[in-house]
This record gives structure tokens, sequence and C-alpha cells, in this order.
């Protein structure tokens, strides 16, 4: 069963977001999970964008009221 | 990584332009891009080692904006960048001769050397070149 691990990003304007849920990701485990919450709406886009060019998995996108929450597996 | 690289070649002391070099720069870096940004003008004073986030940046209404709202410092965002990804930091030769600085006069951890322009535009024929 893989690891998640949750960073709560939100009051962070972009590239915030998406800079704390690398940096998360270069610590854990092939096959581990980050989910990210943000309140930034650039980076509910700007966070798949990343993961699809990098080549991790989107497992999934949530919506909540003000924020998402983005839950990211490492592929490598 | 077979992407090209972005150079990012900044001059200007305003926060808007040294936030959207920064954010470009850390983008790129860490979306599998390598990066060169070549400080020089009124920007390196943003650089200058000892100044507090206040005293690093002039700027327009939405530097303002920026500094109320907590946006991360341009200075620091290129500094994740770096850890995070390819990124070269150069500080121009002449803009630090100008002021009679050193490489230790501009804040640790970031740059990588002086260099000139000579070198950085033979480089940047490699990819693509912004100036801000």
């Amino acid at each position: 069963m893989a690891d998640r691990q949750t960073i709560d990003a939100r009051g962070a304007f972009c590239p915030g977001p998406l800079m704390e849920m690398i940096a998360a990701l270069k610590l854990v485990a092939v096959g581990d999970e980050i989910e990210v919450l943000s309140s930034d709406k650039g980076s509910s886009a700007d966070i798949p964008e990343w993961v699809a060019k990098v080549g991790h998995e989107m497992v999934g996108i949530t919506d909540h009221e003000g924020h998402w929450s983005l839950v990211v597996r490492k592929l490598k | 990584m077979n992407a090209k690289p972005l150079f990012v070649l900044i001059c200007s002391g305003e926060r808007e332009k040294l936030q959207m070099a920064a954010m470009m720069a850390s983008v790129a870096a860490v979306s599998d891009r390598p990066v060169e940004i070549f400080v020089s003008m009124n920007a390196i004073y943003a650089f200058e080692k000892g100044k507090t986030a206040d005293e690093r940046y002039r700027g327009g209404v939405f530097a303002d904006m920026l500094r109320d709202k907590n946006a991360p410092d341009p200075v620091e965002l290129l500094g994740q960048g770096k850890m995070l990804g390819d990124m070269k930091v150069y500080a121009c030769s002449m803009a630090l001769d100008v002021l009679g600085w050193e490489m230790s006069n501009l804040v640790d951890d970031l740059f990588d050397a002086p260099l000139g322009l000579t070198k950085y535009l033979s480089d940047a024929e490699e990819g693509d070149l912004v100036t801000l």
C-alpha cells in the first residue's frame, strides 16, 4: 500500500504549490503519493500539466469549497 | 532531457519583472528544461547580500500587491528552482565591475559564476532568450 503525504499549500501563490509538491516528490519513494491542498486556481491547472510533462501520474483532483486537493503518484 | 534551454536575461530592478523572471526560470527548471539566468544592471541590486525582502525591489502597483499578498520572494524562488532543477545563475561581469563588487557581495548559494555577454549569447544560440 503506497504512502501518501499531504502538503497544505493553501494561501500560497503560483508557483508555490507546484514547487512544494516537487520538493516533496523528490523525497518520497516511487509509488508513493503526494496530496497537495491548494487555493490557487492557476496551480490546479499547472500541477496536472507538470505531472504529464515530467511523467508521473495524476491520481485525482477534487474540488472542495475554496480549495483543491490534487493527488500525484511518483512513477520514477 | 531534450527540451530547448531557456535563457533569461534580467536587467530590471522592478519586483514585477524579477517576479516573472524567477517564476519562468523556476517552473522551466523543474519541468525538465535547463535554464541559464544572466543578472545585470538594476537587477543585480536585488541580489545584494544582506538585503531584506523589503529592501530588494522597487516597483509599481503590482509590486505592492505582491508584497501585501505575500507572494513568493523572487530571490528565494530562484533558490528553490536551482535546488530542484537544472538552473545556472550568472552575474554580469560588467555590472560587478561598475559597482566594484565581488561575487561575495551577492547572496549565497545562488550564483554559479560571473559571466560576460560573449559566452552567454553564444550559449543562448541553443535555446530561447527572454529579456526582462
